[in-house]
């Protein structure tokens, strides 16, 4: 066999099966550990509404033009809440944030930073509770960035050194307001 | 016209802010291996460059209609290992046949660009970034200009830091990596210059 | 016994692979931001290693020399295929913290290197020490690494609190540029130490 060791054929072939091989076997790993893969993003995903709809006690998915809201409910089946995520431009690269509102697209209920590329230590402190809870029961529209101790419901304060990141989470919450009222009576 | 500059909004981005080699470190073996001179090291680049636009165009295009269309994702590092190894091959003998004088130049750097992960890394950020097919180009395109902005400016200090009285433990790579860390936190600075 | 041994020890720091050989360098540099990540990226890039290590000095045989390198690359993004789905699935923390750089293990030049210059040319026996003994090389300068990037940028070590409350984070050793200035110094620190002690020590 040494000798024909060169042959084209015998190249191709041994290529092939070793891809073959190499193919099947992930079929079979994709198999086995895509259930486990879907449920880590759909608990990632329902901790993260919970976190911006604390009083929801279960939540339903509605699509409108192609953007997921997640309505939340309480126990007595009232609607109470709507999360969605959205994406926009940070300081070093994407921020995706997913925002609770009250029904009406009025009052923001929270918010959770879904996925950042801040600045370590600087920017990725938007992560962190102490900003987060500037959101809490902020209105949408009017939000404003102060660098004292906020006293009324817009007022978000800002963070040392990350201007252009608040900023950016600032911009992101505010377009959210719009996409909510869009579809959730805005009006009533 | 708010596309237009968004895509030069990506393009900048790419290459300053998310500098591939300083802030994402991704090629950082050519970035170390081929930066003695600076003429090398631009060829270097220029290869790379080359080779990253080609491999965003054809990793795309496997990926929308093969891959996804077919839900054959777990064979995603394997078609685009493959991929990129055939384009270097092809680029190498294309280029071999119609200009020898650029062969000469980017020849020897082009079997290289196999293993570099600036090429491989470009390929997996355009589907987790859910680039559309002119983002692509752009991405590729920006990061293979990052790419060679990075390893001329690195070639020109260490041009310079021969003649310098470096220790002698920091002398070759560990002096070029802090060259390096000072040029990184300079390019911080490319920070906030476009959000995208 | 001693033979295999000695196999192993070249890992260690005679040939190691970071700081010896030069390569295997983006996710030294990428993922060592915390002791916790340095370790998993050493132990992902070890069992893809170890495993491709195993699989091609067993296959050798069968594989033509004119194909060598493109059959090696074909096993090796398999195991790396393998090990993103393994982490995703069962480690989803380490998973989203390596993100990137667990596909990039297969343009690792680490791991093809020793395909080439080890299990391609030796027994399978001698092959598993090879490997066992880059991957222990490898990890613990990525351990000590990450170690000093986490005590000084975050005051912690593997998550537990060293400094305390009253510690000011020093952020530049979590940057970019501080991984870079950190390697380069340890790099600078270790060939000193091969130097004064390097002979005795082979």
């Amino acid at each position: 066999m040494a000798e024909k060791n060169n042959s084209i054929a015998r190249l191709i072939i041994t290529l092939t099966i070793i891809g073959a091989l190499g193919a099947l076997f992930l079929a079979g790993v994709y198999e086995w550990t895509i259930p486990h893969i879907l449920e880590h993003e759909a608990r990632a995903r329902e901790r993260a509404i919970m976190e911006v709809l604390p009083e929801v006690d279960y939540y339903e998915e509605a699509t409108h033009n192609d953007r997921i809201f997640y309505e939340g409910y309480d126990e007595n089946d009232n609607f109470v809440g709507v999360a969605v995520s959205l994406r926009g431009g940070g300081y070093a690269g994407e921020i995706e944030i997913m925002i609770g509102s009250d029904p009406y697209a009025r009052e923001i209920i929270n918010i959770f930073i879904l996925n950042h590329q801040e600045t370590p230590g600087l920017g990725a402190r938007i992560t962190e509770e102490e900003f987060r809870e500037n959101f809490e029961n902020a209105p949408f529209s009017e939000l404003e960035i102060v660098r004292r101790t906020p006293e009324e419901p817009q007022e978000i304060e800002a963070i040392a050194g990350a201007t252009m990141s608040v900023e950016a989470v600032k911009n992101i919450v505010s377009r959210v307001g719009d996409v909510i009222s869009e579809h959730y009576g805005g009006g009533s | 016209m708010d596309n237009l500059q968004y895509l030069l909004l990506l393009f900048i981005s790419t290459v300053l802010i998310n500098n591939f080699v300083l802030i994402q470190f991704l090629g950082i073996c050519p970035f170390l291996g081929v930066s003695r001179h600076v003429e090398t090291a631009f060829s270097m680049g220029l290869a790379a460059t080359f080779v990253m636009t080609m491999t965003a165009f054809a990793t795309y295009f496997i990926n929308t209609f093969i891959l996804v269309a077919l839900n054959l994702e777990f064979l995603r590092y394997m078609s685009f290992i493959i991929v990129i190894a055939s384009l270097v091959q092809f680029v190498e003998m294309f280029i071999k046949k119609v200009s020898p004088v650029l062969y000469k130049a980017l020849g020897i750097y082009l079997p290289l660009i196999t293993t570099n992960c600036a090429i491989m890394g470009m390929a997996l950020l355009i589907p987790m970034n859910d680039y559309n097919f002119i983002e692509s180009i752009i991405f590729g395109f920006g990061a293979g200009v990052g790419f060679t902005l990075a390893i001329v400016l690195i070639a020109g200090l260490r041009e310079e830091a021969q003649y310098g009285d470096v220790p002698r433990d920091l002398q070759g790579m560990p002096i070029t990596l802090i060259l390096a860390g000072l040029m990184a936190l300079a390019f911080m600075g490319f920070a906030g210059l476009a959000m995208v | 016994m001693a033979r295999y041994f000695a196999i192993f020890k070249n890992g260690l720091w005679n040939e190691n692979p970071i700081f010896k050989l030069i390569i295997g360098l983006c996710p030294t540099l990428a993922v060592t931001n915390t002791v916790v990540n340095g370790f998993a990226m050493g132990m992902a890039t070890g069992f893809v290693l170890i495993s491709s290590e195993i699989v091609i000095s067993l296959i050798k045989k069968f594989i033509p020399n004119d194909v060598r390198i493109p059959s090696f690359i074909l096993i090796i993004v398999t195991f790396v295929t393998f090990t993103d789905y393994f982490l995703g699935a069962f480690f989803p923390e380490i998973a989203d913290a390596l993100a990137l750089f667990i596909p990039l293990i297969v343009v690792n030049c680490l791991i093809l290197g020793r395909q080439e210059a080890f299990a391609s040319r030796n027994p399978t026996r001698r092959a598993i020490f090879d490997a066992v003994g880059m991957t222990v090389g490898f990890t613990w300068v990525l351990v000590v690494l990450s170690a000093i990037r986490e005590l000084f940028g975050f005051g912690t070590l593997a998550g537990v609190d060293i400094f305390g409350a009253g510690y000011t984070n020093m952020i530049i050793m979590i940057l970019p540029g501080g991984a870079f200035l950190t390697l380069g110094v340890l790099v600078g620190v270790l060939n000193l130490l091969d130097r004064k002690v390097g002979s005795d020590n082979g």
